[in-house]
């Protein structure tokens, strides 16, 4: 239905009424395409007023897409007035009215009323994180920082993460200012970005530059570049932290990827425990290998290619720097067949190590032990991105952890036309740089993206800005 | 006016009068104020607007006017919330909002409710609640027409009744459960042993575990009426576990009567472990023919949380043969999960052990999730397929029927 341009008397909306085929819920429709199509709210309280005159009353469910039309349109007194009534007509109200009501008024002069109402949401439920974005960027827009960082705060101990246009009002509200208190403030919100490894997109970063270069005696300048694939920053030549996990962070995730992944709810699942033993046992013996290969998911790289030519043609490729290989593969793969040639599978195992599991077990979890045992100077080759394996371990941090090392040490090929040609992992450079916001103390390099590429979860920002102070 | 409605409602307040009263009188009252508060408003606007002219603001004193006294209660009673009455609250302010809140919750939902970890997980079981009140009226809006037809048509029919003559006495309901019963006995005796799994109660919910019985139910229904019923084992059945909670909650006294296997034993201390065979959608080992002296075992679990492997896991520790159905190998398939449930299981079996005929047990596989059965002769299916894809895909359908072509191409190879 398309709402009326102008208010019109009760005998008007009756005959509307009528004509629409559901009268029942004739206002509710009437209410969602106002809303839609932006109307004038004189026409909505004229309709309110037939509705009033009819029932004596009007539904909370129209009320609150009126509250919704106004906030819309940035009625303050009507805002309030929709308020009062409802105050003194519901006991409490549901979240969806609260927004409303929150976002409207934070928007206005009247902000500051809409933080007795975030208490009044927290009463019932935990506010949602849009809540807390409205009453931080109120705050923020009228200087008041310290009730921002509380909310803040108060709003990451409720386990609920920040948007980025949070974060970002920070830094644009804070410019030039001098207070201790707030800049540890900001380089915490930095920190915060590191930690989850979160990468600001173009204005955010934007925001970040025009803050540390508007700090009062700070001296900082920031530069837009791209890092070398040494890691090495060519604006103030510094050496990004290394793509390295820590001692403890290697063994804590090679330890992770046991439980969680290889054994899991049940070892049945991926293997057995006689075959993981035996593996074991195998791998031991051997150690350390150099480069860990996924026979099958190499052997597919060119679908008209026999299928043990192409392992073939990989082992080959690898086994000319005298590196030690680890192939892993099934015990199918033993029987000769159109796509398994005995003869060729007996001329790469003078060439590498090979292990073949049971049919039905899952060879990438084998190949993430066999890398993660051999020390941290040991890569892997396939081209699964191994989803489904960081989805098996349990805690955020670990995943971040697994993401960090693989981004370090897996290889993936590509087909080219003529030969193999060996590119590591996703068009991307081997990254012996790590991908986060990072700092010296008078250095900060911030990863972002631009708004225009899309980003997958397994890519990383290519961009970053170089910030330092001069003295 | 309003002083005097003020008083009147004190009196009623002391309880002075009886309750009966005080309740048709609260109403009244209310009524009398409304609508004299509302001609107080219509006589203003005549007053001071020229006729034509609209009093937007008029629902704000609407709404302002006539719940002045309700609110003074109101405040005094804000003190006293109990967690689950706010809850309680809450909802009601969802279901006026318009959300899918059912209208009435019993104080186990609402426990359930409120232990949700998740405002996503309370939603979606407060959806859940309010889809299964509407088909619960639904079905009693239904039976009740039924019956007043059906009492209508009596007292068309009221004539005097002319007994009709038979030679059988009309006991058909319970004839039949004694045919089949004694069919199941015989079974319980001669009958080849199905064993449902019951192990897998620490890997679902309790909604899965509800349905998953459910299914059960009424597997267990087909094949009390099947010409040749299995011989139904549960095996792994624990007495305090959630599967028997269930059990006794569908089949009541019945479930002690009941003419099927239970044992907390596990399958392999039952039966020979050569005998056995898993069935599960995970296996590599694809079943060709069905085979009458073997015992096949379903694990009893609905997975809505795609947990795969479970059961194949399961077969593997205990060294077991495994095989799944050969939904490739017969069937075009189209969308959904390879694994069934419980009850389209059992009919698929049932079918199999009478006739031994793979295209008729498969017609239990539900339709949505195949396209048609692979021996129809090919040009018949791809023209199936044309208009599945140009109702489905538009432009793309060129590609897709080559991509088609293609595969089924080498699927003919491969056999």
């Amino acid at each position: 239905v398309q709402p009326p341009d102008k208010p019109l008397q009760a005998e008007e909306w009756n005959r509307l009424r009528e004509s629409f085929r559901s009268p029942e819920i004739f206002e509710e429709v009437m209410f969602n395409s106002m809303v839609r199509c932006n109307s004038p709210i004189d026409v909505a309280k004229s309709l309110l007023t037939h509705v009033a005159k009819n029932n004596g009353d009007v539904a909370y469910n129209l009320l609150v897409k009126y509250l919704a039309l106004c906030v819309q349109q940035g009625q303050t007194s009507e805002i309030r007035d929709v308020y009062d009534i409802m105050k003194t007509r519901f006991r409490i109200l549901e979240s969806g009215a609260y927004s409303l009501l929150i976002r409207g008024l934070s928007n206005s002069d009247q902000w500051r009323m809409a933080l007795p109402l975030l208490e009044e949401v927290k009463k019932i439920m935990i506010p949602s994180r849009t809540n807390y974005e409205s009453c931080i960027k109120a705050a923020c827009r009228h200087q008041e920082m310290n009730l921002a960082c509380e909310l803040y705060h108060e709003m990451l101990a409720k386990d609920l993460v920040p948007t980025l246009d949070v974060l970002q009002a920070f830094f644009d509200f804070s410019r030039g200012t001098k207070a201790a208190e707030l800049q540890k403030e900001l380089f915490g919100i930095l920190l915060y970005l590191r930690e989850n490894q979160i990468y600001p997109h173009r204005t955010f970063m934007w925001s970040i530059k025009l803050w540390f270069e508007s700090i009062p005696g700070g001296n900082w300048r920031g530069h837009l570049t791209n890092i070398k694939d040494s890691g090495q920053c060519p604006v103030c030549n510094h050496q990004l932290e290394s793509s390295d996990l820590t001692e403890e962070e290697y063994n804590n995730l090679r330890e992770r990827i046991i439980k969680d992944v290889i054994h899991g709810t049940d070892t049945f699942r991926k293997t057995s425990p006689q075959e993981f033993e035996a593996f074991q046992t195998f791998v031991e013996n051997r150690l350390p290998f150099d480069i860990v290969i996924d026979g099958l998911n190499v052997s597919h790289i060119k679908p008209r290619k026999m299928q043990c030519e192409n392992l073939f043609n990989a082992v080959n490729c690898l086994a000319k720097e005298n590196a030690r290989l680890l192939v892993l593969g099934r015990k199918h793969m033993l029987i000769n067949s159109s796509n398994w040639k005995r003869e060729i599978m007996k001329e790469m195992q003078n060439k590498a190590d090979f292990f073949f599991a049971e049919n039905i077990s899952e060879d990438d979890a084998f190949l993430l032990y066999a890398t993660l045992r051999s020390g941290k100077h040991c890569k892997f080759v396939t081209r699964d991105f191994l989803r489904d394996h960081k989805a098996c371990l349990s805690d955020s941090l670990t995943r971040h952890l697994f993401r960090k090392w693989q981004r370090g040490h897996q290889i993936a090929f590509s087909p080219s036309s003529k030969k193999i040609l060996l590119t590591v992992f996703i068009q991307q450079p081997a990254f012996c740089y790590d991908c986060v916001v990072q700092t010296t103390g008078d250095t900060w390099h911030i990863p972002y993206k631009d708004t225009f590429e899309e980003k997958y979860s397994y890519q990383v920002p290519r961009k970053w800005l170089c910030i330092q102070q001069k003295r | 006016m309003q002083s005097a409605n003020v008083l009147l409602k004190k009196i009623v307040r002391s309880s002075v009068l009886p309750f009966a009263a005080q309740h048709g009188m609260k109403k009244d009252l209310f009524l009398l104020s409304r609508t004299l508060s509302l001609s107080l408003c219509l006589k203003q606007d005549n007053s001071c607007n020229p006729s034509e002219k609209l009093d937007l603001d008029a629902w704000k004193k609407v709404m302002k006017s006539g719940l002045q006294e309700e609110v003074s209660e109101m405040v005094s009673e804000r003190k006293e919330l109990s967690t689950v009455s706010a809850a309680r609250e809450i909802l009601e302010m969802w279901r006026l909002a318009g959300r899918p809140v059912p209208e009435t919750l019993s104080e186990e939902q609402l426990k359930t409710f409120m232990e949700c970890p998740s405002k996503s997980a309370k939603k979606k079981y407060l959806k859940y609640l309010h889809l299964k009140e509407l088909y619960k009226k639904n079905d009693k809006r239904k039976t009740d027409e039924k019956r007043e037809r059906r009492l209508e048509m009596q007292e068309q029919a009221s004539k005097p009744d002319e007994t009709k003559r038979n030679s059988f006495m009309c006991l058909w309901a319970s004839t039949m459960d004694r045919a089949y019963s004694w069919r199941v006995a015989q079974s319980m005796i001669f009958g080849q042993p199905l064993v449902f799994d019951m192990s897998y109660e620490k890997d679902m919910s309790a909604r899965e575990v509800a349905n998953a019985v459910k299914q059960i139910v009424l597997g267990e229904g087909f094949n009390r009426r099947s010409v040749d019923p299995f011989h139904i084992h549960f095996c792994n059945f624990k007495d305090d576990s959630l599967y028997n909670k269930e059990f006794i909650k569908h089949y009541k006294e019945a479930w002690g009567r009941l003419l099927i296997t239970v044992t907390d034993q596990c399958y392999t201390e039952v039966f020979p472990k050569d005998k056995l065979i898993y069935l599960t959608a995970d296996s590599p080992k694809v079943m060709k023919t069905f085979d009458h002296d073997k015992i096949y075992i379903v694990g009893s679990m609905v997975d809505k949380s795609i947990k795969t492997g479970v059961s194949l896991a399961r077969a593997k520790r205990l060294g077991l043969e495994t095989a799944a159905l050969p939904l490739e190998k017969y069937l075009l398939w189209n969308s959904g999960a390879k694994n069934l449930t419980l009850d389209q299981m059992m009919c698929i079996l049932l079918t199999l052990k009478d006739t031994g005929d793979w295209k008729k047990a498969l017609e239990f596989v539900p339709k949505r999730k195949y396209y048609g059965f692979v021996n129809k002769p090919v040009h018949e299916l791809k023209k199936t397929l044309n208009l599945i894809n140009m109702l489905k895909l538009g432009k793309r359908q060129e590609e897709v029927q080559k991509q088609f072509a293609k595969n089924y191409s080498k699927k003919l190879m491969q056999k």
